[in-house]
C-alpha cells in the first residue's frame, strides 16, 4: 500500500455537483428552454422492413403553427456510421426502412401538441418488404437482405494466439456449449433529447446530452457535410449515459436540418415509449464456447464462435467485439484462443455501447462455463481459478502489459466475506453461492488511435482554482473525481474548486467519458495542469516569503515553508502579488499521453492498446424458491480491484449501481421482440430492479496501486456490471443443480428446468 | 393524450346526469392511474372525461352495526392499505391494497378504481369476491351486485348506461372467517401475473364449513374456483386436502400467454399460490385458537 | 404509431382552457391550462419548476413525485385540472433560506447521488415516508421507494440516506 497521507485523496469528500442536484437546480438538456425555441418530432417507420413508394407532407404542413416539415430530399445525402468506412445511415430513409423506429421525416412546431399532430398528418405509402429477425436465419444465403449487399453478414473478426485444436488435445476435460444473452435497454432515468440552434454565421450550437461531445461534433460535422470549426457542442448534467450516449444518434442531425429551415432553436425529446421500441441496444451474443483444461487444473485452450446480432445499422459492432475478445484472452492468461465473430444485419433496433462492451456478455459464457469444467474436474470453482492466475507486472501470452492486479485478493476478501468454505461444506436446499472473476480495461483503449488528454488549471485572486477538462460526468462522479485530484496536487482545499467540463469551445479534445477511462486519462491530464500551477504558484511564494520553492508546503489553500507552518500565506493572497507586483497570473497546463510499450503500433496493436486492466470478482448467495421459480439473491459481495479509490464512497457507488445493473440483466431483463416490433415499451413490462429488489451488497475497493494511473488510480465505471451475472447464475446451479445459458434467468425457465431435470 | 372535455360536477344527481348524456363517449376520472395511462398510451380517447375530485360523499369508511363495513368508491387505496378498522376485520382488503403499485400511485388510487377499470388482475377484485363483497352502483336508480358479477369482461364491467360505482358494501363475516390475499409478479412493482384470495371459514377442530378461492389475472375476470372450493368445505384440512384443493383451482383457471407470463407459468402459481393462502387462513386459524 | 408518447388533438372540438388556482412551494397561482395538461407539464413548462422531471409519463418510474396536500403522488398522472385548489410542494419548496432539509443533506453526505436525475423524486417521496414513519425500518425504506427508479446507485446509499435522515430526526424540517 502506498503513502496514504493525502488531504483528499482516499476520502469520502461530497460530491461536488451534489447539492445543486439535491435542491433542484441543476439543469439537464431535457431543462433547458431557449428564446424563439420550437419543438420538433420524428415520423418513424411502422414496419421492420418496407420499400417508401410516397410521401405525401401537404396535410401536415397546413397545420396551424408548424413551421417546417422535411424528409430526406431536404437535407444531406451523407450515409454514417461510427466507423465511417461502414457508413450505412442516412439522416432519414431514402428508399427504403429497415426497422420499425426508423426515422422518415420530421416536423418542427410551435408546441409539443402540435408536432405530434402534424405527425398524424404526414401521409406515407410503404411496400412491406420480407424481413428477417433472427441474426443466424440472416446470415442462410436466402435471407432477406436488410441492406443492398451481397449478405447480412457485414464485418468480421478473427483473432488467434498459440494452436488450439492442438491444445485441446492435452486436456484432459473439455467443455462445450453455447451461451445467449439478448437485447437490453440503457434505462437511463432521462430519455434522450436535443436542441438544435443555428445561427446567422451558419454556426450550429447543439446542446445535447452527450457523453462524448468532441466525436460528437465530428459525426455531425461529418452527416451535414459541415466543416467542424462551425459545430459547437453544450452538454449539461446528463440524467445517465451507460454507453448509450457516445454515438450521434440521428436526432441531433434532424434537430440541426430543421432548426436551419426555421432559424430558430429546435428541441426533439425522446417519449420513453420511444426511447424503449427504437432506441439502441446492447448487443446481443450466440456464444459458442469451448473451454479445456488438464486435470491439474490449467486452463490451456479456449475457443469462441460468435454471431451477434447488429440490427439494422452498423454503430460500436465491431469495437465491442474487439474488447469483448481482449477480455476473452486476457482472463487468466490462457496460452491458446481462437475468437471468431461476426456481425450481422437483421432488421431490429441496432446495438452501441452499453456498460462493459461486450465484457458481460462474454464473461457470463466464459465463467458459467468454467464453474463446469470446475465441476468435472473435481475442483471447488475458486481453486481452478487460483490455478490460472493473472498476476500483477506481466506480460499474457497476447502481449497484453499487466501491471496492478489484484485478482488473487479479490477472490480470497470476496471469499471471505460471503463465507464460502462454511456455505459450500454445509449446503443448505434450495440456497447456493456462485462466483466469477471478470478482467477489464481500467483506462480506456487506445485503438481509436488516441488515449491522451489536456488539462488547464487557473487560479483567481480570490483563490478559487477553476480546472478546465474534458471529463465528462455523466453522473459517475468525473468531475468530483478530477477536482479531488487538482486540490491534491495543487495543496488547496475541495471549496475552492470550481470545475468547468461541458463545452467544445472550451474543453480540449477529448474521446468522452466511456470505457472507464476518465479518472485514469483525464485525471492524469488535470494532475499534470495542477502540478503545472503549482510550480508557478510557490515560484511566487518564494519570493514573497523569501525562501526557495522547493523548500515549500502547499496544504489547504496556503503556502509556508516545510517546517515552518507558523508563517503562512493563502494561496489568494500569492495570486494578488503576482498580479499586481508581477503582472503575471497564474495558471497551469497538463498533457497526458498514455505511452504504449515502445515498438508498439497503433493501428497494428492489439491487446496493447490497453494501458492498465482491472480486475474483480463477485459472489452471490440465492436462494430458489422450487414452487415459483423466484430466485432471490439474498447478498452480493463485490470485490474490486480499482487502484488506488480516490472517492471510496463514489467507486462504491459506481460498484453497487454496476451490480444491480448486473442483477437486472441475470433476471429481470430483455426487450420482448416479436417480429421486429417491441412488446414490452414501458417500465410496466421491461422491469428494471427497484429498491424492493435488490439483493444486500457489500463491497469491497481493493486498492492495489497502479503505478500509471493518477495517484494510483484506476478506473471503476464499468466492471461493477461485469461479473454479477456469472456469479449469480453460478450460484443458482450450487443451489438446485441446474446450469443456465441464457439471460434472463426467469422463473419460468427455473420451474421448466426443474420439472425437467432427470431425477 | 388526445384532448377532450373536462367535466366536474358538484353532486351525485349531477354526475349522474352527465353519465346519461353522454353515454358511451364519457369516462370517469377517479384516482387517474389507470385512465390516464391508458389514455396516453393512446388505448382510450374519450371526448368527456368526468371528475369525481369535487363529488362529496364518496370517501369514506363506516363500520355497519351488523359487524359489516362500507367503503366509499373514492377511498383511496393507501387508504385502504392503512385502516386499522380494515386491517382488524378484513384484514385481506389492506393486504391486497398494499400489493397495487407504489405509494404515489396509492394515494391517489381508489378502490372504485381499481374495480372499474375492469382488468382480470385488479388486486382488489379477489378478496373482495371472497368476502362476498356487494357493488352498490346509482344511476337512474339503485341496485346492488355481488362484485363476482361485477366484472363482464378485460376492461368491462357492469354498468349500464348513466351508472356509476358508489359504494362497496361487505358483509358481517361468519365467526372465525380467515382470509388473505397473495400475489406474484415479476418486481415488487408490477401487475400481478397471478393473484389469489381465500376466505375460509372455521369451526371446532379445524373443520373448514365454508371456503371461497377466488383467482385474479387468469381468466377474463376475477374467477371463482367454484369446483376447489368444494374440494374444501365440510371437512378438516389435511396437506393432501390442501393439495386437492390448490391442483383443482390451477385446472379450473383458464390463462393465457402474453408479457408478463406463460400458461405454463400462470398454472404453475395458481397451484402454488392457492395452496399458500389455504396454508396462511389455516394458520390464522391456529393462532386465534391460541390467544 | 409505434412509440410516441400521443398528445394529439382530437378532431372534434377545441378543447376549453380553463383557469385553475393552486399553491406551489407556498406562492398563490392563478393559470390558464387545457384539460389534458399534466401538474407536471404545468410546473415544468408554465412554472418553469424543473427540478421535476419526466421520466416516464405513466406513473412508473417516480421522477416526477411532488406532494400534493401532503401526499407524494405522481405529477404526471395528475391532470392539472385535478390539481385546482391543491398546495404542492416540489423539491425546490425544501430548502429553507439555503438550508437543506434533513433528508437532502443527507443524501448529499451518503454519496446518495449519481446522475441525479432520480434525485428530486426520491427525495420527495423519502420525505413523505419519514412524514408517516419518522423511525422507519430499512425494509421499511425499501417498500416506500419501490415507485422510485433509479439506474445509477443500485439504491444502497440511497436507503442509508434516509436511515441517516431518520435518525437525525428528517422528519421534522429544522428552520
Amino acid at each position: 500500500m502506498m503513502n496514504k497521507d493525502f488531504a483528499v485523496i482516499g476520502k469520502n469528500v461530497p460530491r461536488i455537483d451534489s447539492i445543486p442536484k439535491v435542491t433542484g437546480e441543476a439543469r439537464y438538456t431535457c431543462d433547458l428552454k431557449l428564446p424563439g425555441m420550437l419543438w420538433g418530432a420524428i415520423l418513424r417507420s411502422p414496419h421492420p422492413h418496407a420499400k417508401i413508394l410516397r410521401v405525401n407532407l401537404e396535410r401536415a404542413k397546413g397545420l396551424t403553427g408548424v413551421r417546417a416539415v422535411i424528409t430526406a430530399e431536404d437535407v444531406p445525402q451523407n450515409r454514417f456510421s461510427f466507423i465511417q468506412a461502414l457508413a450505412d445511415k442516412n439522416i432519414f430513409c431514402r428508399e427504403e426502412a429497415r426497422y420499425i423506429g426508423d426515422e422518415i421525416a420530421a416536423v418542427a412546431a410551435v408546441d409539443r401538441d402540435t408536432a405530434e399532430e402534424a405527425l398524424q398528418l404526414i401521409e406515407v405509402e410503404y411496400e412491406p418488404l420480407p424481413a428477417v429477425f433472427d441474426p443466424e436465419a440472416a446470415m442462410a444465403p436466402d435471407a432477406p437482405r436488410v441492406h443492398d449487399r451481397e449478405n447480412n453478414i457485414v464485418y468480421e473478426f478473427h483473432k488467434s494466439f498459440g494452436e488450439v485444436d492442438k491444445a485441446f488435445e492435452l486436456c484432459d476435460v473439455v467443455c462445450e456449449d453455447r451461451y445467449l444473452t439478448h437485447q437490453l435497454a440503457h434505462c437511463c432515468m432521462e430519455t434522450s433529447n436535443c436542441i438544435a440552434q443555428v445561427d446567422s454565421s451558419g454556426g450550429l450550437t447543439l446542446y445535447v446530452n452527450t457523453q462524448a461531445p468532441h466525436t460528437q461534433r465530428q459525426e455531425l460535422a461529418r452527416i451535414l457535410g459541415l466543416p467542424i470549426g462551425k459545430i459547437r457542442v453544450v452538454n449539461s448534467n446528463m440524467g445517465g449515459g451507460f454507453g448509450s450516449k457516445l454515438v450521434m444518434d440521428m436526432k441531433g442531425p434532424i434537430a440541426a436540418c430543421l432548426s436551419m429551415r426555421t432559424n430558430k432553436p429546435v428541441k426533439i425529446i425522446n417519449s420513453r415509449q420511444e426511447e424503449f421500441s427504437t432506441a439502441k441496444t446492447r448487443y446481443p451474443y450466440i456464444m459458442d464456447i469451448k473451454v479445456g483444461a488438464t486435470k491439474e487444473g490449467r486452463i490451456l485452450s479456449r475457443q469462441a464462435r460468435v454471431i451477434v446480432d447488429n440490427g439494422a445499422y452498423n454503430d460500436k459492432g465491431p469495437s465491442t467485439l474487439s474488447f469483448a475478445s481482449m477480455m476473452f484472452n486476457v482472463l487468466y492468461d490462457v496460452p491458446n484462443t481462437q475468437f471468431d465473430a461476426c456481425l450481422v444485419y437483421t432488421n431490429k433496433q441496432f446495438g452501441t455501447a452499453f456498460r462493459g462492451f461486450g465484457n458481460p456478455q462474454i464473461a457470463f459464457a466464459t465463467e458459467c462455463q468454467l464453474d463446469d469444467l470446475a465441476k468435472r474436474l473435481k475442483m471447488d470453482p475458486i481453486e481452478l481459478r487460483m490455478k490460472n492466475l493473472n498476476k500483477p507486472n506481466s506480460m499474457t501470452t497476447h502481449g497484453a502489459r499487466i501491471t496492478s492486479c489484484g485478482m488473487q485478493e479479490c477472490m480470497e476478501v470476496s471469499a471471505k466475506a460471503i463465507g464460502w468454505s462454511e456455505k459450500r461444506r454445509e449446503p443448505k436446499k434450495f440456497r447456493g453461492i456462485g462466483m466469477a472473476n471478470m478482467v477489464h480495461s481500467g483506462a480506456g483503449s487506445r485503438y481509436y488511435g488516441f488515449n491522451s488528454n489536456d488539462a488547464f488549471v487557473k487560479i483567481a485572486d480570490d483563490g478559487t482554482v477553476t480546472l478546465i477538462t474534458s471529463a465528462l460526468d455523466m453522473g459517475q462522479g468525473a468531475q468530483t473525481t478530477m477536482a479531488q485530484i487538482v486540490a491534491e496536487e495543487l495543496g488547496v482545499k475541495m471549496e475552492s474548486l470550481k470545475v468547468l467540463t461541458n463545452d467544445t469551445d472550451l474543453t480540449p479534445y477529448d474521446l468522452g467519458s466511456y470505457g472507464s477511462r476518465a479518472t485514469f486519462i483525464c485525471g492524469n491530464a488535470a494532475k499534470l495542469a495542477a502540478r503545472d500551477a503549482r510550480k508557478e504558484l510557490v515560484f511566487v511564494a518564494g519570493e514573497m516569503l523569501e525562501a526557495n520553492p522547493e523548500d515549500l508546503v502547499v496544504k489547504n489553500g496556503v503556502v509556508h515553508v516545510a517546517g515552518s507552518p507558523g508563517k503562512s500565506i493563502p494561496v489568494a493572497e500569492i495570486v494578488q502579488y503576482s498580479v499586481s507586483k508581477k503582472g503575471s497570473s497564474i495558471s497551469g497546463r497538463g498533457h497526458f499521453v498514455d505511452t504504449l510499450a515502445s515498438g508498439a503500433d497503433i493501428t497494428a496493436g492489439y491487446l496493447t492498446h490497453i494501458p492498465t486492466f482491472a480486475f474483480a470478482t463477485q459472489m452471490a448467495e440465492v436462494e430458489v424458491d422450487p414452487e415459483t421459480g423466484k430466485v432471490k439473491v439474498l447478498k452480493i459481495v463485490a470485490a474490486h480491484d480499482t487502484g488506488t479509490a480516490i472517492n471510496p464512497v463514489s467507486a462504491e457507488g459506481q460498484i453497487e449501481g454496476g451490480v444491480v445493473q448486473g442483477f437486472g440483466y441475470a433476471l429481470m431483463e430483455k426487450l420482448s421482440v416479436k417480429d421486429g416490433r417491441v412488446e414490452n415499451i414501458s417500465f410496466l413490462d421491461y422491469k428494471i430492479p427497484n429498491s424492493g429488489d435488490i439483493p444486500d451488497i457489500e463491497t469491497i475497493l481493493v486498492e492495489t496501486e497502479d503505478p500509471d494511473g493518477p495517484f494510483g488510480a484506476k478506473g471503476v465505471g464499468e466492471p461493477g456490471l461485469v461479473p454479477t451475472a456469472p456469479a449469480i447464475v453460478n450460484a443458482i446451479y450450487d443451489a438446485i443443480g441446474v446450469r443456465f445459458k441464457e439471460l434472463p434467468v426467469t422463473p419460468e425457465q427455473v420451474l421448466k428446468a426443474l420439472r425437467d431435470r432427470p431425477r | 393524450m388526445n384532448s377532450f372535455q373536462y367535466l366536474h360536477p358538484q353532486s351525485i344527481a349531477e354526475l349522474i346526469k352527465l353519465l346519461y348524456k353522454y353515454q358511451e363517449k364519457i369516462r370517469v376520472l377517479a384516482g387517474g392511474t389507470d385512465l390516464l395511462v391508458m389514455m396516453k398510451q393512446g388505448r382510450l380517447a374519450p371526448e368527456y372525461v368526468v371528475s369525481l375530485k369535487d363529488v362529496p360523499g364518496l370517501t369514506y369508511i363506516r363500520e355497519q352495526k351488523n359487524g359489516g363495513v362500507k367503503i366509499g368508491a373514492m377511498m383511496s387505496l393507501r387508504e385502504v392499505e392503512c385502516s386499522e378498522s380494515l386491517r382488524l376485520r378484513y384484514p385481506s382488503l389492506p393486504c391486497a391494497a398494499g400489493w397495487v403499485g407504489s405509494p404515489q400511485i396509492r394515494w391517489r388510487a381508489t378502490i372504485g378504481g381499481n374495480l372499474c377499470n375492469g382488468a382480470p388482475s385488479a388486486d382488489l377484485a379477489p378478496p373482495l369476491v371472497c368476502l362476498g363483497a356487494q357493488a352498490f352502483i346509482q344511476g337512474k336508480s339503485k341496485r346492488m351486485i355481488p362484485v363476482e358479477k361485477f366484472f363482464i369482461g378485460p376492461g368491462k364491467v357492469a354498468l349500464g348506461a348513466g351508472e356509476f360505482l358508489r359504494e362497496l358494501i361487505i358483509p358481517p363475516l361468519a365467526p372465525h372467517t380467515f382470509g388473505t390475499y397473495q400475489k406474484f409478479s415479476r418486481s415488487t412493482m408490477d401487475i400481478a401475473v397471478v393473484g389469489v384470495a381465500a376466505a375460509a371459514t372455521f369451526e371446532r377442530g379445524g373443520f373448514c364449513s365454508d371456503l371461497r378461492v377466488c383467482l385474479g389475472a387468469v381468466a377474463p375476470t376475477p374467477l371463482r374456483a367454484l369446483e376447489a372450493e368444494k374440494l374444501g368445505t365440510g371437512k378438516s384440512w389435511t396437506n393432501e386436502i390442501i393439495q386437492a384443493v390448490a391442483l383443482k383451482a390451477s385446472e379450473e383457471a383458464r390463462p393465457i400467454d402474453d408479457v408478463r407470463g406463460t400458461i405454463f407459468l400462470r398454472r404453475t402459481l395458481v397451484e402454488v399460490l392457492t395452496r399458500r393462502v389455504l396454508i396462511e387462513c389455516l394458520e390464522q386459524a391456529r393462532a386465534e385458537n391460541q390467544t | 404509431m409505434p412509440g410516441t408518447s400521443s398528445r394529439r388533438k382530437s378532431n372534434v372540438k377545441e378543447s376549453l382552457a380553463h383557469t385553475i388556482r393552486l399553491k406551489v412551494n407556498g406562492d398563490l397561482h392563478e393559470l390558464t391550462v387545457k384539460p389534458h395538461h399534466t401538474l407536471l407539464d404545468v410546473l415544468r413548462d408554465q412554472l418553469e419548476l424543473t427540478g421535476t422531471k419526466e421520466g416516464c409519463g405513466l406513473g412508473e418510474c417516480g421522477a416526477c413525485t411532488v406532494h400534493m396536500d401532503g401526499k407524494p403522488v405522481n405529477s404526471c398522472l395528475v391532470l392539472a385540472l385535478e390539481a385546482d385548489g391543491s398546495e404542492i410542494v416540489t423539491i425546490e419548496g425544501l430548502a429553507k433560506a439555503g438550508k437543506l432539509h434533513p433528508v437532502q443533506r443527507a443524501f448529499v453526505e451518503k454519496g446518495a447521488i449519481q446522475c441525479g436525475f432520480c434525485t428530486p423524486g426520491m427525495v420527495m417521496a423519502s420525505i413523505g415516508l419519514l412524514a408517516e414513519k419518522p423511525n422507519p425500518t430499512r425494509e421499511e425504506i425499501k417498500q416506500a421507494l419501490i415507485g422510485n427508479l433509479c439506474r445509477c446507485t443500485g439504491y444502497k446509499k440511497i436507503i442509508e440516506a434516509v436511515s441517516e435522515a431518520a435518525s437525525s430526526g428528517g422528519a421534522r424540517d429544522d428552520e
